[in-house]
């Protein structure tokens, strides 16, 4: 990381919260590399919910955990490109940052405080062995010392070896001999003041999502919620420390529709109002298109389109996007006669050039076997709108 | 199967498979997967040579008269250091030749655990089938009985059934059979409960087959991975259990057995007669550790985790 | 209603409940109402919708209609002609009536899936087939696609040992797949072609009617569209009736003729699809409505999203089961004294402080506290907005005695599915208001 490096800090448009560029994750396998996420270029604007979209094996979940640097690697490899990222609130002022330039340690630093996920399965990313308290808690404990120093009434109360005792036990590394001296009074009362402040935190937090009884639930296990209440408790978690952007994968696929709307709702309630920056990840297109700003549609590694939500879904440019969008069912209400895209998806080890749609292609022409398409704009009037296919390109 | 008549058609179109080379060729892969682990392969190695001891035994070293699993005694011979002729490995207090006695000690151990292992696979998988198929009381008594077998340790229980039964080579192996059944039991039941969840079973039962098709085709070679993987470990077990309970006593005395020779060489160990206990003892270390590395290569290949793929 | 067709299935108030066990001797404690009085029928070619929430009861009766479950109470019929089900209705309507007694007998022992036996059984089995959702636990990994379509030929005896083979690449090549995929297992396979391989099994007895259990729920859009022509095809080619259970609303809509919603184990609505998606009557048909994603757009729904708790499947009560949930709840819902328990849950202390309960039926009980005090912040509790205005209006009394609340609900009777005005079927107080 280095803040005086001019060049980084200015390569970051303004309006953005994230930007990638030429993103490439690959894959090691008895077969070849696999290339799941090939060339991979898209921008989050500040504030907004931007939908990833694509069909199983796409490779916009390995996109996504890239992010925080949460592919095994062993077998994934990065082969290229980067994700800037803007930190508004860190601890020096806003900086722009290459995520994938970071170490171990400062990426540790960001997950959970300016960057959160949130998971498709809760049940998996909760620790079934501890409380709910617990586990929120320890996001504020991690990130928001300060935080909870305030909610304790102790901010700026405390000098010296207090202090130096107190924030170790708020930080959870308090050693044997600090957490017998926090069972001494005065101590002991500063450790119920922190404790309580925790538990408030925690308490707010899980009222921002609109779970009832919070004090309840707190004390309870991952399994004894139901499936909407988990998600809304990894929410609470994710947002527990106001982070600037919030990566969700597919986070609503396993719950009912009814709860799905619901958590929705939540999620974007929670987005304006805080002002979180959404990548959103899913395969449905219809639900993306309800809920976010702007959408890039990914096909076998590659982006293939980028626009506004309604424009993508009205005017949809790309044949592959134009073959999902015809293949809804709410597309076509003569039976027998929805549009299918022939064909599956390529194998993506060692892929040749040209456009990886070309065998599915309705229209394809042919330079498209052998020329790769880039994503560019749609016209000069309308910037916003990209599309990676040669039927467009000048 | 089916008689593929059709051979011609298959010529046409380019289609030259057929059910049984498929098989085979996903039977080779799974080979090839399981032999991709060095360690897997050292074992496999050494198995096999210890099997071609077992098998080859007669060829080997002359058979011993009137009964092969008996030591010969030489007296002349007692007693003497490895390497001698005619005594690779020396021989033991009574004259027999060590050598002797690890080829047909080899013999025996697979007698033993062919045995056991194959008695013990029937009745678990028979008792497991039956606990996890019909369930309910049944189940819950079985269990019971499994677990209480289950909670004395394995060595102290044999030692207890071989002592009452009396010192004998097949007392040792009915005290190995009561012993390790109940782990097929439950490793059966588990996966039978497991299966007969799983929707190809309700397609089967949709479809009309029988309960017993339904139990031979759907749902016992799909159970099968995990007592093939436990069979193999136990090969390699039975014998030093088996190894243990002779050096105690518990066999018959002078048979080309390694425990047994073990046992009758130790006393010679103080006085420097180091032969005669650490060969045979190398052997059973040897078998039981090449069974163990077979045995888990096959577990690596063959977990579940492994089956789901996509 | 086509009269010259036959009924292929028929449900008639078929319940399934699963026993709840507990403790070392797994004592049934309890029942788990996952069915509770389902009613609808199936003619031929005909494609009914089984819609609703996981909870709800769609998947059982699947499982029901297949012959995997017992059913507890209640018929299910399985190919009636019209003049039989004629009788079975009038039947219905005057039990003292024995006019068809032949003809009753007749239809229970070939007709009822639960009474047949021998050939009428294997009839029965061999055109009753079903699909289910996951591709891959629905075949078995250590057999060969040929092996997988073709054993239900092999059971049925349906052709001679040499004539399996090509019967089987017929069956392959109608779902599309070919020859090439005859030796392979499934698991080289895409989800798609998996279903696929199902539906080639589903087909190989030529049945007239086949349970599709979420077919396309777990595959990508565009496969999706794939199988769903393909089913539609095959539908056309054969006559095939499709019972198609999803909780997939635009899937629904484009693939049913009717549809019958669900929401814990009981028909909330039912009728013909368009009628549905029109004008949707019953308050929960408007909250799916409104929720999927794909279909708010040109959908008529002005739901809000549901709020509040889902009551015990194994209590089912006996209002209005979605009261609960229901943001235009009416006073003769069904109100029970388990509802002002639920509502009241954050008044910790105060639920702590009842020493017992005395509770005869659901819309009556007799709190008693420790303290009179509680007694009396229990009575003031219900008076808040906690307790929703139209729950407080159907408590009929309430009093204080010492330590004791005595709390009376209004009882209602159960709310009976009811036709509405444009020919559907609601289960709610609300219809033609």
């Amino acid at each position: 990381m280095s803040p005086d490096n001019l060049d980084i800090q200015n390569s970051l448009d303004k309006d953005l919260i994230a930007s990638v560029t030429d993103l490439k994750v690959y894959f090691e396998s008895k077969q070849g590399m696999v290339h799941s996420v090939d060339g991979v270029s898209f921008d989050i604007v500040d504030g907004e919910m931007m939908g990833l979209v694509g069909e199983t094996g796409c490779g916009k979940s390995v996109t996504a955990r890239t992010f925080m640097q949460l592919v095994q690697s062993p077998p994934g490899v990065l082969a290229g490109g980067n994700i800037k990222f803007r930190s508004k609130n860190s601890k020096s002022g806003s900086q722009v940052i290459d995520l994938l330039d970071l170490s171990e340690n400062q990426i540790r630093e960001l997950r959970g405080e300016r960057i959160a996920m949130i998971f498709q399965d809760p049940g998996k990313a909760l620790n079934p062995g501890l409380t709910i308290r617990t586990q929120i808690a320890e996001v504020f404990q991690e990130h928001r010392e300060n935080d909870v120093l305030e909610k304790a009434g102790l901010k700026n109360k405390l000098t010296g070896v207090t202090e130096y005792f107190v924030k170790k036990y708020i930080k959870q590394e308090a050693g044997f001999l600090v957490t017998t001296l926090l069972k001494i009074p005065p101590l002991s009362t500063y450790k119920k003041k922190i404790d309580n402040g925790i538990n408030r935190l925690v308490a707010e937090a899980l009222e921002e999502t609109q779970i009832p009884n919070p004090t309840k639930v707190m004390e309870r296990f991952p399994h004894e919620l139901s499936g909407g209440m988990k998600q809304r408790v990894m929410i609470a978690q994710a947002i527990a420390c106001n982070p600037d952007l919030l990566i969700a994968d597919e986070p609503t696929t396993a719950l009912d529709v009814t709860v799905q709307a619901r958590v929705l709702d939540l999620i974007k309630e929670l987005q304006k109002r805080h002002k979180t920056s959404v990548l959103y990840i899913s395969h449905d297109l219809s639900l993306v298109r309800r809920i976010c700003d702007r959408i890039a549609v990914m096909y076998a590694g590659q982006i293939v389109e980028t626009g506004d939500a309604e424009t993508i879904f009205n005017q949809p440019k790309h044949p592959y996007t134009q073959g999902l969008i015809n293949a809804l069912p709410s597309m076509s209400h003569e039976r027998g006669k929805l549009e299918a895209i022939e064909g599956i998806v390529p194998e993506l080890i060692e892929p040749e050039p040209g456009c990886r749609f070309v065998s599915r292609c309705k229209r394809r022409k042919a330079n498209c076997k052998k020329i790769d398409p880039k994503l560019q704009p749609i016209s000069e009037v309308d910037k916003s709108h990209k599309v990676a296919c040669l039927l467009y390109e000048s | 199967m089916v008689k593929n008549t059709q051979n011609l058609e298959i010529d046409e179109v380019g289609f030259n498979d057929s059910a049984f080379k498929v098989r085979l060729k996903r039977n080779l892969e799974i080979l090839s997967n399981v032999l991709a682990n060095p360690t897997t392969v050292l074992g496999l190695i050494i198995v096999i040579l210890m099997l071609a001891m077992a098998i080859f035994a007669p060829i080997i070293t002359e058979p011993n008269t009137p009964d092969p699993y008996q030591m010969p005694r030489d007296w002349k011979a007692a007693r003497s250091a490895p390497l001698t002729p005619g005594h690779i490995l020396g021989t033991t207090n009574r004259g027999g030749d060590v050598f002797y006695g690890v080829v047909w000690g080899a013999r025996t151990s697979l007698k033993l655990s062919i045995l056991v292992v194959t008695l013990t696979v029937v009745l678990g998988v028979i008792i497991g089938s039956v606990a996890g198929i019909v369930g309910g009381k049944v189940d819950e008594i079985l269990m019971r009985i499994v677990d209480v077998f289950l909670s004395i340790p394995e060595l102290i229980f044999a030692l207890a059934i071989a002592a009452i039964l009396g010192p004998s080579f097949t007392n040792i192996i009915l005290a190995l059979v009561v012993v390790f059944w109940v782990k097929y039991a439950r490793i059966m039941r588990a996966q039978v409960i497991r299966i007969k969840q799983r929707e190809y079973v309700d397609a089967a039962k949709i479809m009309g087959a029988s309960k017993l098709q339904i139990y031979l085709k759907d749902i016992l070679p799909n159970s099968f991975s995990p007592v093939m993987v436990q069979a193999t470990l136990d090969m390699g077990n039975i014998v030093l259990v088996g190894a243990t309970l002779s050096f105690i006593g518990l066999s018959e005395a002078g048979i080309a057995e390694w425990g047994v020779l073990v046992s009758e060489g130790q006393a010679g160990i103080s006085a420097g007669r180091w032969w005669a206990s650490t060969f045979p003892g190398l052997m059973v270390f040897l078998w039981a550790l090449a069974f163990n590395l077979v045995g888990d290569g096959l577990r690596d290949v063959l977990d579940p985790r492994t089956e789901t793929k996509r | 209603m086509t009269n010259s067709k036959n009924t292929i299935l028929s449900l008639r108030n078929v319940k399934k409940h699963f026993p709840i066990k507990e403790g070392v001797f797994q004592n049934v404690v309890g029942q788990v109402h996952a069915v509770d009085g389902v009613s609808f029928d199936i003619g031929a070619g005909e494609t009914v919708g089984l819609v609703g929430e996981s909870g709800c009861g769609k998947t059982t009766i699947g499982r029901c209609v297949s012959g995997l479950e017992p059913l507890t109470d209640g018929d299910i019929f399985f190919d009636l002609t019209p003049e039989k089900l004629v009788a079975l209705e009038d039947f219905e309507k005057h039990q003292s009536e024995i006019k068809n007694k032949h003809l009753i007998d007749e239809i229970q022992s070939t007709s009822n899936i639960s009474k047949i036996e021998g050939d009428d059984f294997y009839n029965y089995r061999r055109n009753c087939q079903m699909v289910f959702q996951d591709s891959f636990s629905s075949l078995s990994p250590r057999q060969l696609v040929s092996d997988i379509v073709s054993r239900p030929l092999k059971i049925h005896k349906v052709c001679a040992d040499n004539e399996l083979i090509p019967r089987t690449i017929e069956l392959l090549e109608q779902v599309g797949l070919g020859k090439q995929h005859l030796y392979r297992f499934p698991h080289q396979f895409s989800g798609g072609q998996r279903q696929r391989i199902s539906i080639a099994r589903a087909l190989a007895l030529d049945p007239k009617l086949i349970v599709l259990d979420e077919p396309t729920s777990a595959l990508d859009v565009s496969v999706q569209a794939q199988i769903l022509n393909l089913l539609h095809d095959l539908q056309k080619q054969r006559g095939l009736s499709y019972l198609f259970i999803t909780h997939n609303l635009s899937v629904i809509r484009h693939m049913a003729d009717k549809i019958v919603v669900m929401y814990l184990g009981k028909v909330v609505e039912a009728g013909n699809t368009e009628d549905i998606f029109s004008n949707p009557q019953h308050p929960y048909t408007k909250a799916l409505l409104a929720a999927s994603p794909d279909l708010s757009e040109d959908v008529v729904s002005d739901m809000a999203a549901l709020d509040g708790p889902i009551p015990d499947p194994a209590r089912p009560p006996q209002g209005c089961s979605f009261r609960t949930r229901c943001p235009v709840s009416r006073t003769e819902c069904g109100w029970e004294v388990d509802d002002i328990i639920r509502r009241l849950e954050h008044h910790e202390t105060l639920i702590d402080s009842i020493k017992s309960v005395e509770q005869p039926d659901a819309f009556n009980a007799k709190f008693t506290f420790e303290t009179s005090l509680s007694a009396t912040e229990l009575k003031d509790a219900i008076g808040t907005n906690d307790i929703p205005k139209q729950m407080r209006k159907a408590i009929k009394k309430i009093e204080v005695d010492g330590n004791d609340v005595n709390i009376s609900f209004e009882p209602v009777q159960t709310v009976p599915l009811v036709q509405t005005d444009n020919g559907s079927l609601s289960r709610c107080v609300l219809v033609n208001k």
